[in-house]
């Protein structure tokens, strides 16, 4: 697993700092929930789907959450992965206190430290595997042979070294979430956040996938945040949380 | 890959809709090449016309006559070289009715040396000047009804009725491309002596037309020749022959201003379809935009995207349109209608700026075709977008 070209980037200074302060036993933490809230409105009608919601993730882990439709799990997955801001409270991840960026700077904060692995893939129909998972690199200023590159290794990481300048349509489910977490990994991102990312799998294919996210974590030190309905998906994982109405409990 | 290709790899998408698409285009634009081409055609007779001649017609209109003794009087103004008075005879073939051709009476002792152009062999000159009853015809119009030298051709005429027999003494071609080669010229003095005696159209003529030493002087002496027909029963209006040709066309604006602006609506219907295509595409990826997004990608990114795709079908619509227009409208349709209809376009071809206007301008509405939907997908919503199904 050395292949990945990029280093882990350590948390800096300032994160770590803040991450001792709030876990010394635990080692850092990387995501720190404090506080938060959600509140959606429809019409006029306010809707809280996360009520004070306090979180600390440690750097390095594989947590998966749990809970029925509605509970809030996708809201927090999205929170953390600063695709959403709360309505209250604070989120910290490595460091970036994500209530303060603006969208730009979220934007550029995703790119460089976050890697999504969706349950529908998501993965571009006219771009080849390799393509497909070169695109987050398109935001660097990195030479194209050199982007070329790690794309490769990034396929050759998640088994489809033999699939580099395939279409998704020639893909299997199993494959294309693969080259969706090739994707996810080819910036070398400290945290994968997966929303379902076995949903739409067979059991087979799913253990497949689960088998490399456990890798990525275990090899590549990857932490990884997992929501799933799924609970065999969810023993895979280190530490399980259990979302209901809008509270872990 | 960058981002452009991205979008460019985005055109084969849906391929259906995008050939579609890019063939509306292309109809587009080679609609537009060709109201364009009429409209240039109709136009470059006066474009190209002689610097050096000057016509003098009837100030009322160019259909009432004058009198043939006002030709020495302007060929006396200072400046005149010589002049060449004609009358249009308005004659048909009646073995082909419904072909058009202009059929002119002209001052052969003046003719050649006025419309320098005009080219013909010595002995087809000579026979003809020497031949009361001799016509000389343009080359593309003897291939078309099939006269050549000799033949014995007879005209019916409709501003001076009755049956006029004529003997093909010579075929002219030019020097010049806009020069109509359809047209039918004869000897006035010809159409001039068979009218009766007191015949109200006899010793008048339909125009003069002059050439003068120079160029840069046309107004000064076309005005010297009009104040001298002043305080005359019948005046006369003289003006470049270039003036005259748009004066001519002058007739005919309403129509060449319709033909400019369904031009235009042709323009902007492309525009309309390959905005709809745009939108269309655009919506059906609201999920990637959302994915792009999610992974750091900006709004104006996203904006990018929807303009380089809207472009690259609008290069392609733009560039086949033209790739068809030329075939089309140039070889088949433009050499028809220098053939069929020489009077009105003797030269029918694609003009260099209509071709780079075509391109230019199917570039240019794609742009703007792109415009609203690049706005709505960059102001999307990452999380709406995530969700959104299909």
């Amino acid at each position: 697993m050395s292949e990945l070209p990029i280093p882990s980037p350590s948390p800096d200074s300032a994160a770590r700092e803040v991450a001792d302060h709030l876990l010394p036993s635990a080692g850092p933490a990387l995501i720190q929930v404090r506080g938060v809230g959600k509140t959606y409105f429809r019409g006029k009608e306010p809707t809280a789907v996360l009520k004070n919601l306090d979180l600390q993730v440690p750097q390095g882990a594989f947590e998966a959450l749990m809970g029925p439709s509605g509970s809030g799990k996708s809201t927090l997955l999205n929170l953390i992965a600063g695709l959403d801001r709360p309505s209250s409270g604070s989120i910290v991840v490595a460091g970036a206190d994500l209530t303060h960026l603006s969208d730009s700077a979220l934007a550029k904060w995703r790119a460089r430290t976050i890697g999504f692995i969706f349950q529908t893939y998501n993965l571009m129909p006219v771009l080849t595997a390799q393509e497909n998972v070169e695109l987050p690199l398109l935001l660097t200023s990195l030479p194209a042979k050199e982007r070329r590159r790690r794309a490769q290794t990034a396929l050759r990481v998640v088994g489809l070294a033999d699939r580099m300048s395939h279409y998704p349509r020639q893909l299997s489910g199993g494959q294309e979430q693969r080259v969706a977490i090739a994707r996810a990994i080819v910036n070398d991102p400290m945290l994968l956040v997966a929303d379902e990312p076995t949903g739409d799998l067979d059991r087979q294919s799913a253990d497949e996938i689960l088998t490399l996210l456990l890798t990525l974590n275990r090899d590549l030190k990857k932490t990884i945040i997992m929501v799933t309905h799924d609970p065999a998906a969810a023993a895979r994982a280190s530490r399980t949380r259990r979302l209901d109405k809008g509270a872990l409990i | 890959m960058n981002l452009v290709g991205v979008s460019v790899k985005n055109v084969g998408r849906n391929k259906l809709r995008t050939l579609l698409t890019v063939l509306g285009i292309a109809v587009a634009v080679v609609a537009f090449v060709l109201l364009r081409t009429v409209l240039n055609a109709w136009t470059v007779g006066a474009d190209f016309a002689a610097k050096d001649r000057i016509g003098t017609r009837n100030k009322v209109t160019f259909i009432m006559p004058l009198p043939k003794r006002y030709l020495e009087t302007i060929r006396s103004v200072p400046g005149v070289v010589d002049s060449c008075y004609a009358s249009w005879f308005g004659g048909k073939d009646p073995n082909h009715e419904r072909e058009f051709f202009a059929s002119m009476a002209v001052q052969t002792q003046t003719f050649f040396s006025v419309f320098d152009e005009i080219v013909v062999a010595p002995a087809d000159k000579e026979r003809w000047l020497g031949d009361r009853k001799g016509a000389l015809v343009g080359d593309v119009l003897a291939r078309k009804l099939g006269w050549k030298v000799g033949d014995k051709v007879t005209l019916t005429g409709s501003i001076y009725p009755g049956d006029w027999q004529f003997q093909i003494d010579g075929i002219y071609g030019a020097t010049r491309k806009v020069v109509d080669r359809s047209s039918f010229f004869f000897h006035w003095d010809y159409l001039n002596e068979s009218l009766p005696e007191g015949a109200r159209q006899r010793d008048q003529i339909g125009w003069v037309t002059s050439r003068i030493k120079d160029p840069g002087r046309a107004a000064d002496i076309s005005q010297a020749i009009d104040k001298i027909f002043d305080d005359q029963e019948i005046q006369t209006l003289s003006m470049s022959e270039r003036a005259m040709n748009m004066s001519f066309l002058g007739m005919l604006s309403t129509v060449l201003k319709a033909i400019d602006i369904i031009s235009l609506v042709i323009l902007a219907i492309m525009m309309l379809i390959l905005g709809n295509t745009i939108a269309m595409g655009a919506r059906e990826r609201t999920r990637e935009f959302g994915v792009m997004r999610a992974i750091g990608f900006l709004p104006h990114h996203i904006a990018i995207s929807v303009l380089a795709e809207s472009l690259a079908v609008g290069a392609l619509g733009g560039c086949l349109g033209l790739f068809l227009a030329y075939p089309l409208v140039q070889g088949g349709m433009g050499r028809w209608l220098e053939e069929n209809m020489g009077s009105f376009f003797p030269y029918f071809h694609i003009a260099e700026t209509t071709a780079l206007a075509a391109v230019g301008l199917a570039l240019l509405l794609a742009l703007i075709a792109g415009l609203l939907p690049a706005y709505r997908a960059s102001r999307l919503h990452v999380i709406e977008s995530l969700r959104r199904v299909g």
